[in-house]
């Protein structure tokens, strides 16, 4: 989805500095301390994880660390907020699959 | 365990005016709030609000968070940030969850005023990626500054739902539809027609069957209902959307109250489970006092006179003040209140159908079920009337608790009369000097100012206009009606964007003479 470069009310936002970070292998760059999913929303992204029984796909919803959709594995730690944890230089994101995160896909990768 | 006189949960606008107050009278005070920033509701708010010039009318929403912050600063309350209060007990002791921890606090008193959480209704397809809350919407357009989706259909007509559609537009989203399953529109009808005029078409009576795609939102089909809402068969409408974005009320965040053990009820005037309180928002704890949304879903104008309450209230309950001062300041709140829960949306009048306004008006049934007040109605309404030369035409035609259209104007062509929330209307020997304040300030951008006839087969008329890129001096293109649809070729005599308008530019258009009650928004051809 887009950024918003300028905006009527608000201007243009200032935006931390440009980082890259990884989400299921794959190189993607983002700005630092905003919210991961807001970085990965700005890349496409839009399925943070699978439901454990149904294997559904859920993403952001509440976008204020209320309701949980949009937990996934960073680096290495599972169920963590996306919408609500600062993105990092270097993150390493992967798509949470019920707890554990979604096997990397052949062929993917840095 | 860290000892407060004051303990305030929430800095939103009733916890920082309740401690504002306290701190004033000398209380120690601590806010807790579980966000990054304070100010709750607010800082995700964009538009100008409602209310009147003692209730930060017209200002920004963010700007009032900003201001009441510094006030509390100044006050030297402290306000302890991404800390969620997980427990409250009735002898007042709290637990706060910063980072990983619980920390352990005790209060003399506390004052909670936690606001309200977003309900949600469920439709098939309603966990797809895609479908989010309004206020999701507005945390990542407003606040990070990214689009939530490109097209987008609203649910819900509420003052929510209108408000996060207009904001949508401004961030450069479509909004293919504002769909509602009641028969009315259910927010202002000022915030409708601004949205009404850009060309976003309600649905009332009209609900979600389903929302299509596979691993995200891709479309979403809308049936109409009777009036028992079941679905009318054949009555499918599809549209082609990224995103579905809810907003189907708030309810009360009342949890920690009734851990705390006190009385509770189910009062659906007031938005759902919520303490039983005095009128000052003292709830069956002696020393817990509840302010705000979390006691009934109402205004940041009223929260912030609750919590001014609840604020005065613990200074009395500890000693810091008089009761006679007490009660002489309760009752300046109290007459403030009373004035805001007036009109067609106050709290007493919440599910009842009003047709008349105050003055004995009927209320265009238009609005109510499209979002636009139709042209053979607008004529009826006192702030529209005709003149030689420039005037306002003032299109707010329900009993709102609003009115900086009064003290914009230098001229004082603008009154709502006694009330805060009685129409506006243009007084009769008003002498406009078209300067725009009234324009610029009107939070319903309901305010244009009209030349009927210039006197060469045009007129001009001046709207507010808050969108990118903004039209220049000379543009062509077409005027749109109420409902958005163009009905005449228009060219752009001037946009004014100074300071005093806080943002809001100016547009003046040239449309042909017959069109001058008739062409409110522009629109820019496309070349
Ligand atoms: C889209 C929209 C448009 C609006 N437009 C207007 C308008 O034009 N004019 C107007 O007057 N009003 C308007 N309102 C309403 C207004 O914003 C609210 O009525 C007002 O913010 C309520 O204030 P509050 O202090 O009670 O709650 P809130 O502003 O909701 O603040 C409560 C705070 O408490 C925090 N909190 C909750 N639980 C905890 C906990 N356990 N621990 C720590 N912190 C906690 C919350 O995160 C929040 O920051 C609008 C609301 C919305 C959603
Ligand atoms: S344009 Fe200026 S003078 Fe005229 S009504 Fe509006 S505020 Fe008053
Ligand atoms: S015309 Fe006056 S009362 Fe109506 S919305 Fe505008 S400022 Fe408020
Ligand atoms: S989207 Fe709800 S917790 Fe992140």
């Amino acid at each position: 989805m887009e950024r918003i470069a300028e905006h009527p009310i608000l201007g243009a936002k200032e935006k931390g500095r440009e980082v890259e970070f990884t989400f299921d292998g794959q190189r993607l760059k983002g700005f630092e301390d905003e919210p991961i999913a807001i970085a990965l929303k700005a890349n496409g992204v839009m399925i943070h994880r699978y439901t454990k029984k149904e294997h559904k796909p859920r993403g952001i919803f509440c976008a204020i660390g209320r309701c949980t959709d949009c937990v996934m594995v960073v680096d290495g730690k599972p169920n963590v907020r996306t919408c609500v944890t600062p993105l990092k230089e270097g993150m390493d994101i992967r798509t949470q699959d019920g707890v554990e995160a979604a096997e990397m896909k052949e062929g993917e990768g840095a | 365990m860290k000892r407060y006189e004051v303990i305030i949960v929430g800095a939103g606008p009733s916890g920082l005016s309740a401690a504002i107050e306290a701190a004033k009278k000398g209380l120690k005070v601590v806010v807790f709030d579980e966000n990054e920033k304070p100010g709750g509701q607010l800082f995700k708010q964009i538009h100008k609000f409602f209310g009147s010039k003692e209730h930060h009318a017209k200002i920004r929403g963010f700007k009032i968070g900003e201001e009441l912050l510094q006030e509390a600063d100044a006050l030297g309350v402290e306000v302890i940030l991404n800390a969620t209060v997980v427990g409250l007990y009735s002898d007042k002791e709290v637990n706060v969850k910063i980072g990983d921890q619980i920390h352990h606090y005790k209060g003399d008193t506390v004052i909670i005023a936690t606001g309200a959480s977003e309900n949600m209704v469920t439709f098939p397809g309603w966990t797809l990626p895609g479908v989010i809350g309004a206020g999701a919407a507005q945390t990542m357009m407003n606040l990070h500054g990214i689009q939530p989706g490109k097209k987008i259909l609203m649910l819900g007509s509420g003052n929510v739902g209108l408000v996060v559609s207009f904001q949508l537009l401004q961030a450069g989203c479509e909004v293919v539809a504002i769909v509602d399953a009641l028969p009315r529109v259910g927010g202002y009808g000022v915030h409708a027609s601004k949205v009404a005029r850009c060309g976003v078409p309600f649905y009332l009576s009209h609900t979600i069957k389903a929302v299509e795609g596979k691993d995200k939102v891709t479309g979403v089909v809308i049936h109409q209902i009777d009036e028992r809402f079941m679905p009318i068969a054949g009555t499918e409408k599809h549209f082609d959307v990224d995103t579905v974005c809810m907003a189907v009320g708030l309810s009360p965040m009342s949890q920690l109250l009734k851990m705390a053990g006190c009385e509770m009820e189910d009062n659906p005037k007031r938005g759902g489970q919520v303490p039983i309180v005095n009128e000052y928002g003292e709830t069956s704890v002696s020393g817990i006092y509840a302010a705000g949304d979390v006691s009934g879903i109402e205004e940041a104008s009223s929260a912030m006179i609750e919590g001014k309450m609840a604020g005065v209230c613990v200074a009395e309950y500890l000693g810091y003040i008089e009761k006679e001062e007490r009660d002489a300041e309760l009752k300046i709140f109290e007459k403030d209140l009373d004035s805001l829960r007036q009109g067609m949306f106050a709290p007493k009048n919440r599910g009842k159908k009003i047709e008349k306004t105050d003055e004995g008006i009927d209320i265009s049934t238009n609005l109510l079920e499209k979002g636009y007040v139709a042209d053979d109605e607008i004529e009826r309404f006192p702030g529209v009337t005709h003149k030689a030369g420039v005037h306002p035409v003032i299109e707010c035609t329900q009993n709102i608790p609003c009115n900086p259209c009064q003290d914009a104007c230098p001229k004082k062509c603008i009154s709502t009369g006694d009330n805060i929330t009685y129409l506006p209307f243009v007084k009769e020997d008003a002498e406009c000097i078209n300067c725009g304040m009234c324009v610029a300030s009107c939070s319903g951008q309901a305010i244009f100012l009209v030349d009927e006839d210039c006197g060469d087969g045009t007129a001009t008329v001046t709207l507010p206009y808050e969108f990118l890129p903004l039209p220049q001096e000379g543009d062509k293109g077409y005027g749109l009606s109420r409902k958005g649809e163009k009905v005449c070729e228009a060219t752009v005599v001037s946009v004014k964007s100074v300071k005093a308008f806080d943002h809001t530019n100016l547009l003046t258009m040239r449309v042909p003479k017959e069109y001058a009650m008739k062409a409110r928004f522009f629109k820019k051809a496309e070349v």
